[in-house]
């Protein structure tokens, strides 16, 4: 543990520096801050930013995104982003229009537009099922969505070719035991 | 006093051993062909590459195993509980590389974490940024989650080996020990016949529900079969960091109820009702036993959350808390809140509930873990035997019955069994809570994400983290392992290496 004691330091500073750079832009409350004190935050207008992950799910007026928070907002692994934590962030009811602002939902392929949400924060919303939200009224596209590149790195390629050409030798040894066994 | 003749195991057991171990790795890497297919069918070639790594080292480790180590001769009953063991370990270490490759963990030991709680249907996870993971890396969590829940012996019984003597020892030191015909192997393909059957129901309704709420097809399709995977295992994998949370949905709920419901039934059960005796589910000592637990544990969560109002509405209150709670007691882990919420707004009284849900789990011989409702009931009915007997006259004879399948009569070895296991259960549960404390976290919380990993459940409020002390992270890894063998073949490991230093 003492060991990886400066690693987790530098994780945790990282996490929160990137954190800040989010956070910062919009005076906004972190995800973190709204779980951990959902009861402070209930009722309260509230100003998120965030990546928009996924998908949008269009229901009739309203439509649900999910915004991260969390520092892969910022780069995602794909992206070559160190592993620093879970995601993290809220779910957010907009209305359709608003949502259809959104260029890009981040995923493996994409890191997602970048949002600006203003709305009320429900700690348990009655109307949507007791579920953690924010009904935004507001939603303002920050940064837009960026294509994610990926590279097959040469010495994955190397393992593969020499992992193939050990299962082939492998397969033919187990395969001249057995016939040998037999006759 | 005469000590025991401790035997030392033969270079032919080894062989034995060996041979069938390489045959169930070599099942494991053609899993890893699902990855696969769905990293080229989504053009992730990194992915693809790692998964071509992972499936050509357990292919080649396997195929080695059984060139180096060949014997024509077949198992026997002391070699299945070594087999399950060795199994099982080669197929989480070899299942990790795959995962290792991603780049989305800290160290090996999060990938070894993350595909025990996969085999062992736990459904916790350390594996960071999923909300940008790849469709194959996806792919592959709900395909070691379905395997590990039907059984990954299992599977190669009903893929792999052609009848051996000694094969039913395999499936009960894999905790299946229910045998719905007099062939092992052909029982096993039921139960895989009945899972595909459920799969391929429950993936269209789910994809079908989530086209409704907003998803686009090919996500909604995906989400539909991974969802499936995640429930009718029990597991509690989800695509999305968010869990089932992401749906916002009673409809999709209520799916994932029925679903992850049936996968905590026995296969039994399962069988027994598709045979078209459908009243088997209501006489059943687990599903009564059931019934009884999920009811009380309700109302004394919904008792504390009410007092701490954090939903003012009967039904929103009603909504969340069943969900978790059948979630936890079908040791599934879905959940529909925050991890975090649980200790932020839940409270320690509907905690409790949920840990004791988890603590009793489901049934016997399916993808469920935790003491099983088959010993809950086994344990009360024998509470009731003795009150019996001590109101009765001397002479009296007490017999009690219970229905599981069939009626039986309460023997004094059923009820030694029951106790046997559940004692074994609750004390690894305390030692995990220990463990949870001395590392630092409070008692509760510790003890919700211990319970969590041994009973294979998956909720978690928070402390299964990256970045946890890795005591701990390899104490919850035995744990998920222990708990899915139900000790026995564990155990056996253990007296196997002692066989071998000190046998004769």
């Amino acid at each position: 543990m003492r060991r990886r004691a400066p690693l987790l330091a530098v994780l945790v500073l990282s996490m929160m520096l990137t954190h800040a750079a989010v956070a910062s832009a919009s005076s906004a409350v972190s995800s973190i801050e709204l779980v951990e004190h959902a009861e402070k935050w209930d009722g309260v207008t509230i100003t998120f930013t965030g990546e928009v992950i996924g998908e949008a799910m269009e229901r009739g007026d309203i439509t649900w995104l999910h915004v991260n928070d969390d520092p892969y907002a910022l780069r995602t692994i794909p992206e070559g982003a160190e592993p620093s934590g879970f995601n993290s962030g809220q779910a957010i009811i907009v209305p359709t229009e608003l949502a259809r602002l959104v260029t890009g939902f981040g995923d493996y392929d994409t890191r997602g537009d970048i949002v600006e949400v203003t709305g009320v924060f429900h700690a348990a919303d009655p109307e949507h099922g007791g579920d953690m939200t924010i009904e935004a009224s507001s939603l303002k596209l920050i940064e837009p969505a960026r294509p994610v590149e990926h590279n097959v790195p040469l010495g994955k390629l190397v393992w593969l070719a020499g992992l193939a050409s050990l299962t082939a030798a492998s397969y033919v040894a187990h395969r001249l035991r057995r016939s040998h066994h037999l006759a | 006093m005469a000590r025991a003749l401790i035997l030392r195991p033969t270079a032919e057991d080894h062989r034995i051993i060996a041979t069938y171990t390489g045959r169930v790795v070599v099942g494991v890497g053609l899993l890893m062909l699902f990855p696969l297919a769905t990293a080229i069918a989504f053009a992730e070639w990194e992915t693809a590459v790692d998964f071509g790594i992972g499936m050509f080292a357990c292919m080649s480790f396997g195929f080695l195993l059984q060139a180096i180590f060949h014997t024509r001769n077949g198992l026997r009953r002391s070699h299945a509980f070594m087999i399950v063991s060795a199994s099982w370990i080669a197929a989480t270490l070899l299942g990790a590389i795959p995962l290792a490759l991603a780049g989305h963990y800290s160290s090996f030991l999060d990938c070894v974490f993350d595909v025990m709680s996969g085999y062992t249907t736990t459904g916790l996870y350390l594996l960071q940024d999923l909300d940008h993971v790849a469709n194959g890396l996806n792919m592959w969590r709900f395909v070691m989650t379905f395997a590990g829940g039907q059984g990954i012996i299992v599977m190669a019984l009903t893929f792999l080996f052609k009848g051996t003597p000694g094969t039913f020892q395999l499936s009960v030191g894999e905790g299946k020990e229910e045998r719905l015909l007099p062939n092992v192997i052909n029982t096993a393909r039921i139960i895989w016949m009945v899972s595909f059957v459920w799969m391929l129901v429950g993936t269209i309704a789910l994809a079908l529900i989530g086209l409704s709420l907003g998803q686009q097809p090919v996500r909604a399709a995906l989400h539909g079969l991974w969802v499936f995977m995640g429930s009718f295992s029990t597991g509690g994998f989800a695509p999305q960091s968010y869990n089932t949370f992401w749906y916002h949905s009673p409809v999709f709920e209520a799916a994932c109820i029925i679903i992850f419901f049936a996968g905590s039934l026995n296969f039994a059960l399962h069988w027994a009702v598709w045979t078209k005796d459908r009243r088997e589910i209501l006489r059943s000592i687990e599903t009564r036993s059931f019934a009884v637990t999920l009811t009380v544990l309700i109302a004394a969560a919904s008792f504390g959350l009410a007092k701490a109002n954090v939903y003012p509405e009967a039904v929103t209150l009603f909504r969340k808390v069943f969900y978790q709670l059948i979630s936890a007691h079908t040791t599934t882990g879905f959940g529909t809140i925050y991890s975090r919420s649980f200790v932020t707004q839940w409270g320690p009284a509907a905690m409790f509930a949920i840990i004791i849900a988890m603590v009793i789990g489901g049934s016997s011989a399916s993808t469920a873990g935790g003491i099983k409702g088959l010993r809950v009931g086994i344990i009360t009915k024998s509470f009731i035997q003795d009150i019996r007997r001590m109101v009765s006259p001397d002479s009296a004879v007490v017999k009690i019955k219970y229905h599981h399948i069939r009626d039986t009569i309460l023997t004094d070895e059923i009820v030694r069994g029951a106790f046997t296991i559940t004692v074994a259960f609750l004390t690894m549960h305390a030692i995990v809570t220990f463990v949870g404390v001395l590392s630092g976290y409070p008692l509760v919380e510790a003890m919700f994400d211990g319970v969590s990993a041994a009973s294979n459940t998956g909720l978690s409020c928070g402390v299964v983290a990256p970045g946890m002390p890795w005591g701990m992270e390899l104490v919850l890894t035995i744990a998920m392992w222990l708990g899915r063998m139900e000790f026995l073949s564990v155990f056996a490991l253990a007296g196997w290496a002692w066989s071998v230093v000190r046998g004769r």
